[in-house]
């Protein structure tokens, strides 16, 4: 097992100096996050992730969640985590004082989230996921639900879930058929089927409430007619707890993260399961999307970190293992060197440093926008909101998808021995895979970005956007050695800019069909210039710090060399892209299911 | 019960350390800071724990500069009451045990806490200097503390077992593993840390005994030779010139 699983270092870096979060302190809300706060709250984190998770992590793997008699089973140590995490304020840690949290910045939060995720990203989202569904009820149930429910919630004794997909709804929310009756008792009786309800039932909990989608009969069709329940496990009547008919069917055999159950739930066979209305009744899905935005930036997170974990793994063995003589000396009475020597392998080390570090980089600015969307005014505010919900689909995908290639790559250095479970980084390749599929499948981000995001309000985000990069470059300028950069990152944006107008053109031609046909490529075009951006700016910071006399040199001059690497090797990649989207030819909607015999 | 734990402040176990000042001191430049995990995770922790069964408080020293109140903070975050920093350079552990003696001397603690060594430079000398400045019964490497009434019973490592001995109160400790459980500090604790009462008390003027004349690294270790299964011969023959181990 690798000894190392994150760099502490860098999310320093990200915090202090590519986005002085500090400056969050003249926001009263969090006045009282000081450097000694943000460090000890890191430093905490990189406890609770040596000790209570990262040593699991492999276990858990092969010890891995079972349904028997009933009950779903889980790993101990999930136990353990969730009260640790319970106890210590973390599930709470961004809500306010009055309800017991400790305001603390998303932007820092988020920062112990990848620390969390990248020892195990089996464990932390049975906490984090709970912490979800407690701030939408938070946001939307009445003060006696939440009184009911939150505290529990926070404690870490019962988990939360967000249960939307049915056997016939996926992606599709619109069809679900979950059905909600309402009781003279003020309560409402549901029935219906939930399935991959992760976090659904185990035994690491005293009880399971699940954030639900249902219909309430007479309710409009589609979207407009879905609202929001509070369904738990177990009912409170008196001062006992009453099996409230939420049964479990099974659970999945996953590819991966086998210690983190998904559940496929049967809810009112008896005709006794009570559910509560949260809010306001139809509003349901505007309702969920709440926590779905959340949910997104953390599915980014957790991939970004769980490639992490296998780049320190891979990074440790390739300079351990001795293979193989320079190209230039092959002397075969010379010791053999570590593979780290070789140019391939440092590439294939530099792509996962740049998708990672790049990823958790974008991750964070957009829990800084989500910091400043809550807490600023005006201009400030609107532009805040804007980028964020712009940058979600972005933040939420293309660190998912890059980071399976990433985690592939680190595969790769280890040759044979990273296909076999010696090494952890099979079970990284099949955990990680999860990612791109969570929370909506990429086509359905990239369907969101192209066909919502980038025209929002006239187009003001994606203005934004441009205006952001621009700021880049300039403050890159002065640099000489980051100018290559800059005018590579300035020049792919521009490009996107055409190519965005080039598809708003199609748009106003051809049917949605047509434009929205290759919206996940677009996806991937916008990702690549997005992670650019936040080269240029780690490059900017590092650079500022190197002319300093910053100690350290190493790193700094390491992001350096990274922001090159990206900028040469990766953003390349957008120029096919380009063409792509540019192209008049329109294959994947001429082709037809016969074709494919 | 009047309790006081004594921590100090180490490079972090990954930090680099290089030398200057004609090897007379370490390069501080560029290096992480933590708090000395004995006194973190076994001192402190047994300190709260007797404080949470038998009521009291628990007071933090340290002997340090301004830069040091990151550490301070991180031990009311995981639960002191209180904490005095000493300003000043820890020069030597002479120096630091005086200046804690010297704060000692009049507030009468019960027990005074530190962890078994730093483990920068593994003196393991301070609390014995403390215990004789303060003419008090000294328990080193202590795994195991119980505390009934003005007794207190007390296990320490030893060579291959265990001795156990009952002292009276007061006394100094010096705490080795098994003392207690690392505590990670929670939310409410970090936040609350910053509103603790820390007093900054100048030192005492102590003339320091010894100077450092000279650190040294261990000698760098040799490249690896590979030996062929079938050369057993040289095997042993490195083993035995060169390597001088058999």
């Amino acid at each position: 097992m690798a000894s190392r699983y994150i760099s502490i270092r860098h999310l320093r870096f990200l915090l202090y100096e590519v986005f002085d979060a500090l400056a969050l302190r003249r926001f009263p809300a969090f006045e009282a996050y000081d450097q000694a706060a943000f460090d000890m709250t890191l430093d905490a984190a990189q406890q609770i992730g040596d000790t209570y998770l990262f040593p699991y992590y492999r276990e858990m793997d092969r010890q891995k969640a079972v349904y028997q008699d009933g009950e779903v089973r889980v790993h101990h140590s999930i136990k353990t985590a969730m009260q640790v995490f319970g106890e210590g304020g973390w599930i709470s840690a961004t809500d306010t004082l009055e309800a017991g949290g400790q305001q603390m910045p998303l932007t820092l939060f988020n920062a112990a989230l990848m620390i969390f995720y990248a020892a195990n990203s089996n464990t932390p989202p049975h906490a984090f996921l709970t912490q979800g569904a407690a701030r939408l009820l938070r946001s939307f149930a009445s003060e006696e639900l939440q009184s009911r429910f939150v505290p529990h919630m926070y404690s870490g004794r019962w988990q939360g879930t967000m249960a939307l997909t049915e056997p016939q709804a996926g992606s599709s929310l619109s069809d679900i058929l979950t059905t909600a009756t309402p009781h003279p008792d003020g309560y409402y009786l549901i029935k219906g089927q939930k399935i991959f309800i992760s976090g659904g039932d185990h035994n690491a909990v005293d009880n399971v409430v699940h954030l639900m989608l249902a219909r309430i009969e007479g309710a409009p069709p589609g979207a407009k007619g879905i609202s929001l329940f509070v369904v738990p496990k177990y009912r409170q009547e008196g001062d006992t707890m009453v099996f409230n008919d939420v049964t479990t069917a099974g659970i999945y055999g996953k590819m991966g993260q086998k210690g983190y159950v998904a559940a496929h739930l049967q809810i009112g066979e008896h005709d006794d399961c009570r559910g509560w209305l949260v809010g306001a009744p139809h509003k349901g899905l505007a309702y969920m999307f709440q926590m779905m935005n959340e949910a997104r930036i953390g599915t980014g997170l957790m991939a970004s970190a769980t490639a992490s974990g296998a780049y320190y793994a891979a990074l440790e063995y390739a300079r351990q293992r001795p293979q193989g003589r320079h190209p230039s000396n092959k002397d075969l009475s010379l010791p053999q060197v570590p593979i780290i020597e070789h140019a391939d392998v440092r590439r294939m080390l530099l792509f996962q440093k740049s998708i990672i570090e790049g990823s958790f980089a974008l991750l964070l600015q957009c829990s800084l926008y989500a910091d400043l969307e809550k807490h600023a005014q005006g201009a400030e505010q609107r532009k805040a909101h804007l980028l964020l919900e712009l940058l979600t689909p972005v933040a939420k995908s293309f660190p998912s998808e890059m980071s399976n290639l990433a985690v592939s790559a680190g595969m790769q250095c280890l040759g044979g021995a990273g296909y076999c479970d010696d090494f952890p980084l099979e079970q990284y390749y099949r955990d990680i895979r999860v990612n791109s599929i969570y929370e909506g499948t990429t086509t359905i981000h990239g369907i969101d970005l192209l066909g919502r995001k980038v025209m929002m309000e006239n187009g003001e985000a994606a203005a934004l956007f441009a205006q952001e990069i621009s700021e880049a470059v300039q403050q890159a300028m002065p640099y000489p050695a980051l100018q290559p950069l800059a005018l590579a990152l300035g020049n792919a944006a521009g490009q996107l800019q055409q190519a965005t107008l080039h598809l708003f053109q199609l748009a106003a031609k051809e049917p949605a069909e047509v434009f929205l046909a290759d919206a996940t490529l677009y996806l991937e075009y916008f990702g690549y210039v997005a992670i650019a951006w936040q080269w240029l700016l780690m490059a900017t910071a590092a650079q500022k710090a190197l002319n300093e006399g910053a100690q350290h040199r190493d790193f700094y001059e390491g992001k350096i060399l990274t922001a090159q690497y990206f900028m040469e090797y990766e953003l390349p990649k957008t120029q096919g892209l380009h063409q792509r989207l540019t192209s008049d030819a329109r294959i994947t909607t001429r082709i037809q299911s016969p074709h494919f015999d | 019960m009047k309790l006081l734990v004594c921590i100090s402040k180490v490079p972090d176990t990954n930090a680099k350390i290089a030398f200057t000042n004609n090897q007379t001191e370490y390069d501080t430049a560029g290096v992480q800071y933590i708090m000395n995990p004995y006194d973190e995770w076994y001192a402190l922790v047994r300190a709260l724990e007797l404080k949470e069964a038998l009521g009291g408080s628990v007071t933090l020293v340290h002997v340090g500069t301004a830069d040091s109140e990151t550490i301070i903070r991180k031990g009311l975050a995981i639960g002191a009451d209180d904490a005095v920093r000493i300003d000043a350079d820890p020069k030597s552990a002479l120096f630091v045990a005086q200046q804690i003696a010297e704060l000692a001397r009049n507030e009468h603690y019960d027990i005074i806490f530190l962890g078994k060594e730093t483990i920068d430079y593994n003196g393991a000398e301070i609390g014995a200097m403390v215990a004789e400045y303060l003419d008090l019964p000294y328990i080193s490497y202590a795994n195991h503390l119980e505390v009934n009434g003005t007794v207190a019973s007390v296990t320490r490592e030893i060579e291959g077992g265990a001795e156990e001995v009952e002292v009276n109160l007061p006394f100094v400790v010096s705490a080795a593993k098994g003392m207690a459980e690392q505590r990670i500090p929670n939310m409410r604790g970090i936040m609350m840390a910053k509103t603790k009462p820390l007093k900054v008390l100048p030192p005492v003027p102590i003339e320091d005994k010894a100077v450092v004349v000279m650190y040294q690294t261990p000698p760098a270790k040799s490249s690896v030779k590979l030996v062929a299964p079938e050369n057993m011969d040289e095997l042993v023959r490195l083993l035995h010139e060169e390597a001088k181990v058999i």
